[in-house]
């Protein structure tokens, strides 16, 4: 069940140019929330924005949870000037976590921007849950933006870097560098990124017959399969038309799931 | 002092004037795990049509200045899946139903009316002749709607009531030049009550891909941004009509909600703000309240059409 709770922030961090880390004591989310899953903020207490904001857990703690961002528009600018000691109204956990199976050894996380937010809780379920270490492709448009580097080190994880700019790491797509890394029948790949970087990764999978989980965005008013606002176009038919809520059936997909043709 | 908040709209008994916009609160039992939805006057369900719908493509929502546009375009189960899966819960919940529906002719209108009926999985009928979002907007006249047409209202609504002797409301659109014209014909056809506002037409573009930023690229406007103009239309629709009205359009809080009671509507729907927060309808209900004690009043409905004039 979800919680709406306000929550006391004990930390807000600029962490890269326009990207922050904010973390709240709210144990009960906390408690119940699982890798995969996210939350609604209230940016603010009026009219505008309107709407809550989705953002995935990054960490989950004992008795808080953490939150990674990029300042995209008015919502997340008005987030980012909340300060530690200020609460935060959360809505969560939401949605559907990372089914974690301990049939696959490599497990691969593959991370375009800031699609590297639900991986550091990812990783360590998948340490902490199924004592296997997964490896990591962390792609961004320049060294500057690379995000949770250090996490995932600190973690044991196998880095791989990419920029678009070649400033670090290989010049490349975060595809192209699961490619060369030949994952096989033993693997099992995970990716969260601008739709483009999934769709390509998950054809690197379906190239390679290997199962491929995508944790999508949208659009969301509710958060909470109500508004049928979040939808994307999907495999399964419903009357000769395909929608999946990426709110409640979602975030996280099989990809094979996901009608990529569509985007 | 004790406070009385029932309110008897057109037949439907509400134990207080608060239920929720359809479209907003799926089927109810979603809402049920933030707070007792039984505890709502009536819960309105997603309008249900005949056959299930898939929508529009996305994307269907995009935020405004104080509220949103959505072109869902009525994805709903169908009768069939509500019937089966959906009303029982209701039922079982002691929830008083209304039940919202949407069809492609006044025979599949009534064809609905009777089955809900015939199940017992509604209370009270509200029609949506109003919704925005069925249409092809590419298309030069793409945005009509049955409730912008007088005569359409009449007959739309003659059909259901001729299938139905449950309480029927007939939801209009805000996207007229005179409210009182549609109010009039459905209270001529025999409906029991008038539920509006629906969303105003919107568009948003995005000046960077000069593209819609919807699929649909006309979208209905809702939130706290409509509130006035809903006010007013409720205000002129009471004072053309003896049917109840049901008010909506951007209600937040009880004051809002209270406005449209002081201009003529005898129950309210909460809409979006549920988004935003999920026990806002219930909110309102203890804010009402609140209101009435503060003010003495002893029942809401004194509270009727009694906006003060000097
Ligand atoms: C399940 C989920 C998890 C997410 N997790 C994160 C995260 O961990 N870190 C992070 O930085 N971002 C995350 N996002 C994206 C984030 O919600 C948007 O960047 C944010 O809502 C933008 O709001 P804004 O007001 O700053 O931008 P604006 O562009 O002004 O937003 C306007 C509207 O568009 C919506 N919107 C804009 N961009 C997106 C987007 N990419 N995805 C969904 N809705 C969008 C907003 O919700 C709002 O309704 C997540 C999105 C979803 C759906
Ligand atoms: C996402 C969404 C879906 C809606 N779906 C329906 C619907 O299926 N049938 C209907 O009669 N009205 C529908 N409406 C309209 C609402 O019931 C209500 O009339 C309108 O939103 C104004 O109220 P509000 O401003 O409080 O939201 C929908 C509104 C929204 C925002
Ligand atoms: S955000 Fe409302 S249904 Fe997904």
């Amino acid at each position: 069940m979800p919680y709406i709770l306000d929550c006391e922030i004990t930390s807000h961090q600029e962490v890269a140019p326009g990207h922050y880390r904010l973390v709240a004591h709210a144990p009960e989310i906390a408690a119940a929330a699982a890798a995969g899953q996210f939350c609604m903020l209230e940016v603010q207490e009026g009219f505008y924005p309107f709407l809550r904001r989705p953002m995935c857990f990054e960490r989950i703690y004992p008795d808080s949870v953490s939150i990674l961002y990029k300042i995209e528009g008015e919502g997340t600018r008005l987030l980012s000037r909340f300060t530690a000691g200020q609460s935060i109204n959360i809505q969560g956990p939401l949605g559907k976590p990372f089914p974690l199976n301990g049939a696959y050894q490599r497990h691969i996380m593959v991370a375009g921007g800031i699609g590297i937010a639900p991986f550091p809780a990812l990783a360590e379920a998948i340490i902490a849950q199924l004592g296997k270490t997964p490896e990591v492709i962390i792609a961004a448009r320049n060294e500057d933006l690379l995000l949770c580097e250090d996490i995932f080190q600190q973690m044991g994880c196998k880095i791989h870097l990419a920029t678009d700019d070649g400033s670090v790491g290989k010049k490349a797509f975060a595809s192209e560098v699961l490619d060369a890394l030949e994952p096989s029948k033993d693997s099992i790949v995970y990716c969260c990124g601008p739709m483009p970087m999934m769709k390509a990764t998950h054809a690197v999978c379906q190239q390679r017959k290997i199962p491929c989980l995508a944790s999508l965005e949208a659009e969301m008013a509710c958060g909470d399969g109500v508004c049928l606002g979040c939808v994307v176009e999907a495999n399964v038919e419903i009357e000769a038309e395909r929608m999946v809520r990426v709110c409640c059936d979602g975030p996280v997909f099989d990809s094979t799931t996901i009608h990529w043709e569509s985007y | 002092m004790s406070i009385n908040l029932e309110v008897n709209v057109g037949g439907l008994v509400m134990k207080n004037p608060v239920t929720v916009g359809s479209g907003t609160f799926a089927y109810g039992q979603e809402y049920n795990s933030y707070f007792d939805v039984s505890r709502l006057g009536a819960v309105t369900t997603k309008s249900l049509s005949l056959k299930p719908r898939a929508g529009n493509k996305p994307p269907r929502l995009v935020e405004t200045p104080a509220g949103m546009l959505n072109a869902i375009g009525l994805q709903n189960v169908g009768i069939e899946a509500y019937l089966r899966d959906k009303a029982p819960w209701l039922r079982e919940h002691n929830c008083t139903i209304i039940g919202n529906i949407y069809g492609y002719s006044p025979e599949e209108y009534a064809e609905l009316a009777r089955r809900l009926e015939a199940e017992g999985a509604a209370d009270a009928i509200e029609a949506n002749l109003s919704c925005p979002n069925v249409h092809d907007a590419r298309t030069a006249r793409g945005c009509t709607l049955v409730a912008q047409d007088p005569e359409q209202v009449q007959r739309y609504t003659e059909a259901i009531r001729a299938a139905t002797k449950l309480p029927l409301f007939i939801k209009l659109s805000p996207n007229v030049i005179d409210i009182a014209e549609s109010a009039l014909a459905a209270e001529a056809a025999g409906a029991d009550g008038l539920s509006l506002i629906n969303t105003l037409l919107g568009i948003g573009i995005n000046p960077e891909t000069r593209r819609p930023i919807l699929s649909n690229i006309v979208g209905g406007l809702s939130g706290p941004a409509i509130r006035p103009v809903a006010v007013k239309l409720v205000w002129d629709a009471a004072r053309a009509v003896k049917i109840p009205i049901i008010g909506m359009g951007g209600i937040c809080n009880a004051n809002d909600a209270l406005q449209f009671i002081l201009a003529g509507a005898t129950a309210v729907a909460v809409g979006c703000y549920t988004f935003r927060k999920p026990d806002a309808a219930m909110d309102v209900v203890n804010g009402m309240e609140d209101y009435c004690r503060r003010h003495g009043v002893e029942k809401i409905t004194d509270l009727i059409g009694a906006m003060e004039m000097q």
